[in-house]
């Protein structure tokens, strides 16, 4: 067998024990899996970059032009920032919400990922990558923000419910969920907003135009004016906890259905991602 | 095995027993040193906290040993009989490992759980080790002891769920604010639960505590004892701007925290999180200030709660620490029966050693016409040959060991193999 398919579905393989064992840290109420599965996650991870590493330099090829390798991409920045996270703070069954979103990540990336694609010309140079690259670490904080503000409002619905609980016990403590959200938005929305530079200059070096008003960039505007108002309000009005939270988990779901309602239902010149 | 426990603990005997018999043991004598002269006993093991008292020995003679640490215990407890049987316990080898193990593990504790007796028990087996009280069996037991804490701290809940109210307000902080590190404090008001729960915050990072009193004396004096500030009781909106957490206890008739006086000290603490303790009775802090974000509130009715609910998670914990015990205590009986059997498997093992030694000796005529290659292949097929025959029986004898037939087995082993020597053999003959 190829060396690199082996090292994938090992990959994809390690992701999928990894969110098991986090659910199966949720459903026993025990820290103790998710530790493990820390660990595994890691381990994946590693591995994970190691593919990526050996199929852009060792192979010469671009990971940054098909929507599959897109999304290995973005499932290995998320594991990224978030194992980077947990070395911090000691958040380990947030992994609960990460985790999952990866493996699916993957699981849709390896579907129809055999086969070669050549990109068409306009589709190459390194300020395409840049772009790309840029938008997706951009996005994977994104989501790991929304991840840590979904259990900041698991978390503070417990406590304002004042009763003991073992989930209450096993989730994070919600100073750490917020410096999580918050520091995701901080790195994600410069980076987003370089990825989107990046990608009009090129745009103008190609079609002669810095904007199109092609559906994905329409969507994304709105995602980036959302997550704008949403870091003005944390940095300048000093909003914190539980409104961030909310906010942060609408704007994402607002991008993820973005991405599937344009993927499905407009002819968009971004069909390659 | 001839372990013998003797103890009275909490659920036996009474405070004024333990008591004096702990002040008995402690200030007048050394038990350990008396214990060891009794007799018969081997090894020893004192173990007086202020919830029990404990002694363990192994014995030769445990029916005159048993007898006799009671007598001692009646003299220094100053005890008469029928006080003594009523308190105490006796347990006896199974038995006896299975309650040290519980005792370690915490399962035996006033407070199920509580941390400081592992500690107890191992200061207990340090002073048996440094009077040499302590010998092969007892220190294998101390350590299968503190392993079976140990695992019962990691696998189970046992003790990580506070269980009274003021470590509640501890671990709800933690959930609140990870670290206290950092976190100020505002104590107003005092009581005996309050100034609990800020010594306990203080205890876990929190390092700034101020002081609102109604009385001005009073709340310098309280600052001065926690090293803190006292700040003004009118001026309570102020220093809610300032806090992390805050803790009431005045003896107020209405609420001196005002529901606007909280969303007022959110918007200027630009809505960091403010953890509110409301422990007075009647409440000090209007509870509609529970239902602004960031905020949380909890009254004494809250934190009883939470520690009664925690309480009961403890209580099914200690069915899981339960099942560590008993796996435990069988591996250390498992271990304590194969000492039976291991002099009989050196012996045998020295023996054929000692045969197959000689039969090449013997043989030393014709194997030095070898090469040197086949006559290492020769001594080691011989090796294999008595290696393969003595193991069936070496694993037979292990494996018996644990039904409890050990004795019969070895005896006939060294009957069988003349393990005893010719000359012995003759004689019994």
């Amino acid at each position: 067998m190829d060396f690199y398919l082996l090292l994938y579905r090992l990959v994809l393989g390690a992701y999928l024990v990894s969110t098991l064992t986090y659910m199966f840290s949720l459903l026993s109420r025990r820290v103790t899996p998710a530790k493990a599965a820390t660990w595994i996650m890691t381990g994946a991870c590693g591995l994970h970059a190691l593919f990526l590493a050996g199929q852009w330099l060792g192979k010469g090829y671009n990971p940054f032009l098909r929507i599959h390798d897109i999304l290995s991409f973005f499932a290995l920045v998320m594991t990224g920032v978030y194992l980077a996270f947990q070395l911090r703070t000691k958040t380990r069954v947030l992994g609960v919400f990460v985790s999952p979103v990866v493996f699916l990540l993957m699981i849709v990336s390896s579907i129809g990922s055999d086969g070669t694609l050549t990109a068409p010309a306009v589709l190459q140079g390194w300020l395409v990558s840049l772009h790309a690259m840029l938008s997706v670490i951009g996005e994977a904080l994104f989501a790991v923000a929304s991840a840590a503000g979904l259990a900041y409002l698991i978390q503070d619905g417990l406590l304002k419910r004042r009763q003991a609980s073992r989930l209450m016990k096993l989730f994070p403590s919600l100073q750490d969920l917020d410096r999580i959200n918050h520091a995701c938005l901080l790195w994600g929305f410069p980076l987003l907003t370089l990825g989107v530079v990046a990608g009009s200059i090129w745009a103008r070096t190609v079609w002669g135009a810095h904007w199109q008003w092609d559906p994905k960039q329409v969507w994304t505007l709105a995602a980036w004016l959302i997550y704008a108002v949403l870091l003005h309000q944390r940095l300048a009005i000093g909003w914190k906890g539980h409104k961030t939270a909310l906010l942060s988990v609408v704007a994402f779901v607002l991008l993820l259905a973005a991405f599937l309602v344009e993927k499905y239902f407009f002819t968009t010149i971004h069909q390659f991602y | 095995m001839n372990l013998l426990l003797l103890g009275m603990n909490h659920k036996t005997a009474p405070v004024e027993i333990r008591e004096r018999l702990n002040i008995a043991c402690t200030e007048d004598f050394n038990p350990l040193g008396e214990i060891l002269e009794i007799p018969g006993i081997e090894e020893a093991l004192y173990l007086s906290t202020c919830n029990r008292v404990e002694i363990l020995v192994r014995s030769r003679e445990e029916a005159a040993a048993e007898e006799r640490l009671k007598a001692l215990i009646f003299r220094h407890g100053n005890l008469n009989r029928e006080e003594l049987a009523r308190c105490l316990y006796v347990y006896r080898d199974e038995d006896a490992v299975r309650h040290l193990f519980r005792v370690a593990a915490s399962l035996d504790s006033l407070i199920m759980g509580e941390p400081q007796i592992l500690g107890q028990v191992k200061d207990a087996y340090r002073q048996a080790v440094e009077q040499e009280a302590a010998g092969i069996i007892l220190n294998k037991l101390l350590h299968r002891a503190f392993r079976v804490a140990k695992r019962v701290r990691t696998e189970t809940g046992l003790a990580s769920h506070a269980v009274s109210v003021s470590y509640a307000a501890v671990e709800l902080a933690k959930k609140i604010f990870g670290t206290l590190k950092g976190k100020k404090i505002l104590l107003v008001g005092a009581g005996e639960m309050s100034e609990l729960a800020a010594r306990h915050l203080l205890k876990h990072g929190g390092d700034q505590l101020l002081v609102a009193n109604r009385t001005r004396e009073r709340a310098i004096q309280m600052a001065a004892d926690f090293q803190g500030t006292p700040v003004d009781f009118d001026r309570l909106g102020e220093s809610l701007r300032e806090a992390d957490i805050v803790i009431t206890s005045t003896g107020a008739p209405g609420y001196i925290v005002t529901g606007e006086m909280v969303a007022a000290a959110l918007k200027r603490r630009k809505n960091r999180l403010l953890f509110l303790i409301d422990i007075a009775v009647p409440r000090d802090i209007d509870p509609r200030a529970g239902n602004l974000d960031n905020v949380y509130l909890y009254n004494m009715d809250d934190l009883q709660e939470i520690a009664d609910e925690n309480m009961a998670i403890r209580r099914e914990e200690a069915a899981r620490a339960e099942e560590i015990v008993a796996d435990e205590t069988g591996k250390y009986l498992a271990w304590f029966n194969t000492l039976a059997v291991v002099p009989a498997i050196v012996s045998l093992r020295d023996k054929a050693a000692a045969i197959i030694a000689g039969e090449l000796e013997r043989s030393n005529g014709w194997l030095r016409n070898l090469r040197p290659e086949d006559r290492e292949g020769m001594e080691l097929l011989a090796q294999a040959i008595v290696n393969k025959l003595l193991h069936d029986p070496m694993t037979c004898l292990k494996e018996e060991s644990q039904e409890g037939a050990a004795r019969a087995y070895v005896a006939a082993l060294r009957r069988l193999f003349r393990l005893d020597g010719p000359g012995k053999e003759k004689g019994d003959s």
